[in-house]
């Protein structure tokens, strides 16, 4: 396709309509060809393309001045992310520093990587590491489908009086405080009154201490996550279950498929990419071990099973005023973090078509 | 036989009636459009056919059996849908088979079948592709060999072309014309679209406000329309109504616009009406003569904007304060039709339809006698003293 010339005397980053009725025509993009009617002042949006820096500066002018009110609307959330999220980072740094109280974060001195040699060094860092991992992995693993599974069955019930019911019940624990979750743990375990206990009982099983045994540690947590967030958790997938058009499930009936088809070959696939960007974020957020609930039902006499990095940094950093020491630990578990977001982003991208970014 | 014949079918939503009783028969082979403006019941009826709705009252048979409680998959039908109801996570290989797999046929059985309706359907190259990847054209012939792959008794096609754009809906018009000329399957079309329904349709169904206003070929509605809602929604642009009294003339009953200007109706057979009842004139706007001469039929139009569209132009106008289309040829040239401030009617193709009710008042076939019946009994109720008039039989055909 032919460019028409561009008129010399316009301002560069204007585009130019040929006189007789040809498409419009950006200068530089000689493939970008805009229909007729298309708002000549367009450079306003896109900025000009291979100019210098001078010429950005005037177009990022022209362009806030134009679209200032959106940046009002921004400010709030940007001056929050920036304060509350950005300008703590400075502090990181006493990961790589003999942080001192008295000295402050500036004036303490570099050390290197002495903290992260430490860490690694630590028998009590390694098990916690473990644990946070294998924790992780599990409530992962079966934590993971249970909202799924629930919204799926909520889809099904088609009773509207009970559906609605069910799903009180199931949402319910999410709005109870995490300490009064424990409290009812601790109480239900309990050896001496507890219901568990009890209902053992009535089948000679004697007593169990639940709480203080390191090998019921972790299906007791994960159990309680599951119950406290896996009702809440399917609301998500409720609601992209909600997105399906209804259309595809008519077309299945006319095929012949049974609900259970339905469920399988339409509503399943048809959420699989919501499936998928939760898992995401889900793994992003792996060793981020739910660090209250731990702190409320853990003891001395369950750190070997349940003593995670959260826990353990705020036992270093908090309690025995290791802030420098604790600092490393937070910081490598926020870079394993955020590469293990950015390595299943990508698998996600390459094999299912959807990502996060 | 695997015909569809739907008796005093009814749909109700909680006391609301969507679907009043209304009967029709499909016969085999034959391709049926249902048409009519948002709301009037189409596509509920077709879901009835379906299976998507329950019906309320009356009888749905396909074939010889009565199908209104069995479920859709018994019903030997398939459907295409306006939004094609594609699967985004299959490709249109799996999903062509997607109802054969469900009734678990032998995999190479599929695979013969989704091979040999791809290349009806020129798909053989974009088998492997997901629905995303595929035009809007396209994604409607998946959708469609999604229908024909399993070789049902009776199509039902919901609005299937209202997401195309218009040049690809032309070009799907005629493939499905095409497709159903080599399958020779019963389908029942549903369509807001008049020219759809026009080109593709054995026979057309008019429905409105749940209720089927009439049933013909698409040529018995665009000739004879039973009322002024058929004739206003059959044909492209509509048919243009006047407002018009009737009055005896020299040599017949004619009709007086408001302008005064005088249209002497046709003679033929079976026009109905009452001297001094008040009638509405259909004039279609391809009826009309620009290089007409004499007093006689001659309307006075106040022009308004002319529309080329190449070899026929519209010409937008008031007659008696009311919208009025002509389209004309142009021979080329347009400039003649600015300077129009008067048309000539071809007077023997008028339709009348009474102004009250509007139903037609003069029908040369008969089709639809009842309406026509019912509307007499109206003028003479309303005008007993006056003379009914009795017109030669000369213009057979053109009423």
């Amino acid at each position: 396709m032919s460019v028409p010339p561009v008129d010399p005397a316009l301002p560069a980053g204007t585009a130019a309509i040929e006189r007789t009725g040809a498409p419009l025509v950006s200068p530089g993009a000689s493939s970008t060809l805009l229909p007729i009617g298309t708002d000549a002042s367009t450079d306003a949006v896109t900025p000009p393309p291979r100019q210098g820096v001078g010429e950005r500066l005037r177009w990022l002018g022209r362009h806030l001045r134009r679209e200032w009110q959106l940046y009002v609307l921004l400010a709030p959330t940007i001056i929050w992310l920036l304060l509350f999220l950005y300008k703590p980072m400075y502090g990181l740094q006493i990961a790589f520093k003999d942080y001192s109280i008295f000295r402050g974060v500036a004036a303490s001195p570099w050390i290197g990587f002495e903290h992260f040699h430490t860490l690694f060094g630590s028998d009590q860092f390694l098990r916690a590491l473990k644990n946070t991992v294998i924790i992780s992995f599990y409530s992962l693993l079966i934590g993971f489908p249970v909202p799924i599974l629930l919204a799926l069955m909520f889809n099904e019930v088609l009773n509207k009086t009970f559906r609605k019911s069910a799903q009180t019940i199931v949402y319910l624990p999410h709005f109870i405080s995490s300490v009064i979750i424990a409290g009812i743990v601790i109480t239900a375990f309990s050896p001496s009154a507890g219901v568990i206990n009890t209902a053992l009982g009535w089948f000679g099983i004697e007593p169990i201490y639940f709480l203080t045994k390191p090998e019921w540690f972790r299906p007791i947590f994960i159990g309680t996550g599951i119950w406290q967030e896996a009702g809440f958790q399917s609301i998500v997938y409720l609601a992209a279950i909600a997105g399906v058009s209804p259309t595809l499930y008519e077309s299945a009936v006319v095929d012949g498929a049974s609900r259970w088809q339905m469920m399988w070959k339409v509503t399943v696939p048809c959420i699989l990419p919501t499936i998928i960007i939760m898992l995401i974020i889900r793994i992003g957020s792996i060793l981020e071990v739910s660090f209250e609930m731990i702190i409320l039902l853990y003891q001395p006499a369950t750190y070997e099973t349940g003593d995670v990095v959260n826990t353990f940094i705020y036992r270093q950093g908090i309690q025995a005023g290791q802030y420098d020491f604790a600092a490393a630990a937070g910081l490598f578990n926020a870079v394993v973090a955020f590469v293990l977001v950015v390595a299943a982003n990508s698998i996600s991208k390459r094999y299912s078509r959807t990502s996060l970014w | 036989m695997t015909g569809v014949r739907l008796e005093k079918l009814v749909k109700r939503y909680g006391d609301v009636q969507v679907v009043h009783g209304i009967d029709l028969e499909v016969a085999e082979k034959e391709f049926v459009v249902l048409v009519g403006p948002s709301g009037c019941g189409k596509s509920t009826t077709l879901r009835m056919i379906a299976g998507l709705e329950e019906i309320s009252d009356g009888t749905l048979s396909i074939g010889e059996r009565k199908v209104n409680d069995v479920a859709p998959k018994d019903r030997d039908v398939a459907m295409v849908f306006q939004n094609y109801a594609l699967y985004p996570h299959l490709d249109v290989a799996e999903n062509i088979a997607f109802g054969l797999r469900i009734r678990r046929v032998p995999k190479e059985e599929i695979t013969r079948s989704v091979t040999e309706v791809a290349a009806i359907l020129g798909l053989t190259d974009y088998l492997k592709r997901k629905p995303a990847d595929l035009s809007g054209g396209q994604r409607q012939r998946v959708a469609m060999g999604r229908a024909i792959v399993r070789h049902p008794a009776v199509f039902l096609f919901d609005e299937p072309l209202s997401n195309l754009d218009a040049q690809l809906r032309t070009q799907m018009r005629a493939e499905i014309k095409r497709l159903h000329t080599r399958l020779g399957v019963t389908s029942v079309y549903v369509t807001h679209d008049q020219v759809e329904a026009m080109t593709l349709a054995d026979r057309i169904v008019v429905m409105s406000g749940g209720r089927i206003e009439q049933v013909g070929t698409p040529m018995e509605l665009f000739m004879n329309p039973v009322n002024l809602f058929v004739a206003g929604f059959i044909g492209s642009p509509p048919m243009n109504q006047l407002k018009a009294t009737i009055v005896a003339g020299a040599d017949g009953p004619e009709a007086v616009l408001g302008s005064k200007a005088c249209i002497p109706l046709p003679a033929a057979e079976g026009l109905h009406a009452a001297i001094g009842q008040d009638v509405i004139l259909g004039i279609r706007p391809e009826d009309v003569l620009l290089d007409g001469d004499g007093e006689r039929n001659r309307v006075p139009i106040e022009l308004e904007l002319v529309e080329p569209l190449g070899s026929e132009a519209l010409v937008h106008g008031l007659v008696d304060g009311e919208p009025f289309v002509i389209k004309t040829d142009t021979y080329g040239d347009i400039s003649h039709l600015q300077r129009i401030t008067r048309f000539h009617v071809d007077a023997a193709r008028v339709k009348v339809f009474d102004a009250a009710s509007g139903a037609a008042l003069y029908r040369a076939d008969g089709v639809a006698g009842q309406a026509r019946g019912q509307i007499l009994d109206k003028a003479r109720a309303r005008a007993p003293d006056t003379a009914r008039l009795s017109l030669p039989e000369t213009s057979r055909g053109q009423a």
